[in-house]
């Protein structure tokens, strides 16, 4: 009895963002208007929740209590209870936005497709924390792991903006590839990833000193990547490869192609498991996830959504 | 055919003023000059798409270091033109005589479709508006798949397009202008708009640099969901629209029928010898 007490407290201390709900990878629908719950032990789609028009980012609260949605046609960020799978409150987060990222503080850095802005937005008082006038078509958003830094890309300027925190202003502007779509930061924070859509390629990127410092053009017409991530490991990129439906995986050091790993059509979230052994994938044109055990790289289980699925965390 | 001579000048500054903008690129340097000259009617859709451009294009060399003003000339001249590249629409012979005054200048021809003009090959002559030729052959590719589609016809632009954030240029050209973005405005703003960005990446306004550039490694993102670039012919490769009253209906290449990458199955015209 007090042995298996000692027991669930360690296992407590382990899980220690989640309650009592099992780990779960929550899937914005942006069609399908609704955020499609799977169950990691199972893989198998346990809640649909309906949050509105046109979802598209969502993201993950630090402490894990919150997800956070992008709901672009309501122009609104919505709040689920991961453990209750509610949707517990909304506010409004600017013109149409398209996705964010969560700074370890908890506030959301969204870009605004609409206006060439990313705006900053604290999440438990709904209230604008800063604006940041950045290219056209503001995307993709990373921000390092220290949260001194923020990237924005904008897809019809071409760049990368690289944005200081807490001070909210742009320190560089690093040209890339025509559409720039995602960006990510190495473990360090002193790396970066970006893909660029329509010329098909990856760039890596010394922050400090804006430095392109390697490129891996995709070697396929209809690669069109989107999102992308570093191993746990830090070994690997895994850059999903929208029209390829293909995940590309990319040596680090070399940005040389490792592998492909066929996946559903239009391939563009990507989302790891904390211990880097499954990467989650939402094929948007096949509304589906793919699940690939990133020790085979191969897919481990498929598993259909909501229609048009796009963005994607997981909560442990 | 003598050619009238300029008019008017008018000098159209960029919409957004300059910013104080940061980074490595421009820390020490003064902001690049980029002069452009529109040639053609005022207020016709393709000026108006050229100031389209140009705003978008001001916007990137806020944060890069370029300064962009437009040059508005009525009329053609082959008095020398103070600009980096000349956004011509013209009448066809008006155009080739701007080319043919101007060889050291980067011209791009935004309304005329003549496949004639394309087989002449001149070395600064870049089409931006598609060849009759492409929009014959989209239309053609069609109907293998839909024989039926009797009254298809094929577009550079159209206004109600929405992927590829297409919609986002709508909605942009739409607030400022009041009007649809048809074919001419959107070959207007691409004109720009493919220029600047040569111009942010060889930081320089100097036309023999743009036209090698143009020539040599454009990857144009014209918000048709495809990488761009020009045909030794001059023409630029790119996806056209099918419309069917008034309502966009596909796009050519047409899948299923060709590669949807081979942009090369629309308009092909040689260089005459």
């Amino acid at each position: 009895m007090r042995k298996s007490f000692a027991l669930s407290l360690l296992l407590c201390g382990l899980c220690a963002q989640a309650g009592a709900a099992p780990p779960r990878v929550f899937i914005t629908n942006e069609s399908g208007n609704s955020v499609s719950v799977i169950d990691i032990q199972t893989n198998k789609v346990t809640a649909t929740i309906a949050v509105g028009k046109r979802p598209r980012g969502i993201g993950l609260a630090p402490d894990g209590r919150e997800i956070y949605v992008a709901v672009s046609g309501e122009n609104v960020i919505k709040v689920i209870d991961p453990e209750t799978l509610k949707v517990t409150r909304s506010f409004p987060s600017g013109a149409d936005p398209e996705t964010f990222a969560v700074h370890p503080n908890g506030n959301l850095y969204i870009s605004n497709e609409e206006n060439a802005k990313a705006s900053v937005y604290d999440p438990h008082t709904g209230k604008l924390v800063a604006e940041i006038k950045v290219g056209i078509e503001p995307e993709g958003v990373a921000i390092s792991p220290d949260g001194t830094r923020a990237i924005v890309t904008s897809e019809s300027t071409n760049m990368l903006h690289v944005i200081a925190i807490p001070e909210h202003k742009i320190v560089m502007n690093i040209l890339v590839g025509a559409r720039p779509r995602a960006a990510t930061f190495s473990a360090d924070g002193k790396i970066a990833y970006a893909t660029s859509e329509i010329s098909g390629e990856v760039k890596k990127v010394e922050v400090a000193s804006g430095k392109i410092i390697g490129r891996a053009p995709l070697a396929d017409d209809k690669a069109k990547p989107k999102d992308i991530l570093v191993s746990r490991d830090g070994k690997r990129v895994f850059v999903a490869g929208g029209r390829a439906n293909r995940v590309f995986v990319l040596d680090e050091k070399t940005l040389d192609i490792l592998t492909e790993i066929p996946v559903g059509n239009r391939v563009w979230g990507l989302a790891l498991t904390r211990d880097g052994k499954r990467l989650y994938t939402t094929d948007g044109a096949s509304n589906q996830v793919s699940v690939i055990d990133t020790t085979t790289n191969k897919v481990m289980a498929i598993i259909p959504v909501g229609a048009q699925p796009w963005g994607l965390t997981i909560r442990e | 055919m003598p050619l009238r001579f300029l008019k008017s000048t008018v000098v159209q500054r960029a919409a957004c003023c300059l910013v104080i903008f940061s980074g490595w690129l421009t820390a020490a340097a003064a902001p690049l000059e980029v002069k452009l000259a529109y040639i053609g009617a005022i207020n016709a859709s393709a000026h108006q798409g050229a100031l389209q451009g140009l705003e978008e294009a001001q916007q990137q060399g806020d944060f890069l270091g370029q300064h962009y003003t437009l040059v508005e000339l009525t009329a053609a001249t082959t008095d020398p033109i103070d600009a980096s590249a000349v956004i011509a629409a013209l009448p066809t012979v008006e155009l080739v005589a701007v080319a043919a005054a101007h060889p050291n200048l980067p011209v791009f021809n935004v309304t005329r479709p003549d496949d004639a003009l394309r087989t002449q090959c001149k070395a600064n002559l870049l089409h931006v508006i598609p060849n009759a030729k492409t929009l014959v052959d989209a239309v053609a590719q069609w109907q293998v798949a839909h024989p039926e589609a009797k009254t298809v016809r094929a577009q550079a632009w159209h206004a109600d397009f929405e992927k590829y954030s297409a919609s986002q240029l709508n909605n942009r050209y739409r607030e400022k202008f009041k009007q649809p973005m048809d074919d001419a405005a959107w070959a207007g703003w691409a004109a720009v708009k493919l220029l600047s960005d040569l111009v942010a990446r060889e930081q320089s306004a100097d036309p023999a640099v743009l036209l090698k550039a143009l020539r040599e490694h454009l990857a144009f993102d014209g918000q048709k969901g495809v990488t761009m670039s020009f045909r030794d012919n001059g023409q630029l490769r790119q996806p056209v629209l099918l419309v069917d009253h008034g309502k966009v209906v596909g796009e050519a290449p047409v899948r299923g029928v060709v590669e949807v990458e081979d942009l090369d199955s629309l308009g092909q015209m040689p260089c005459a010898q």
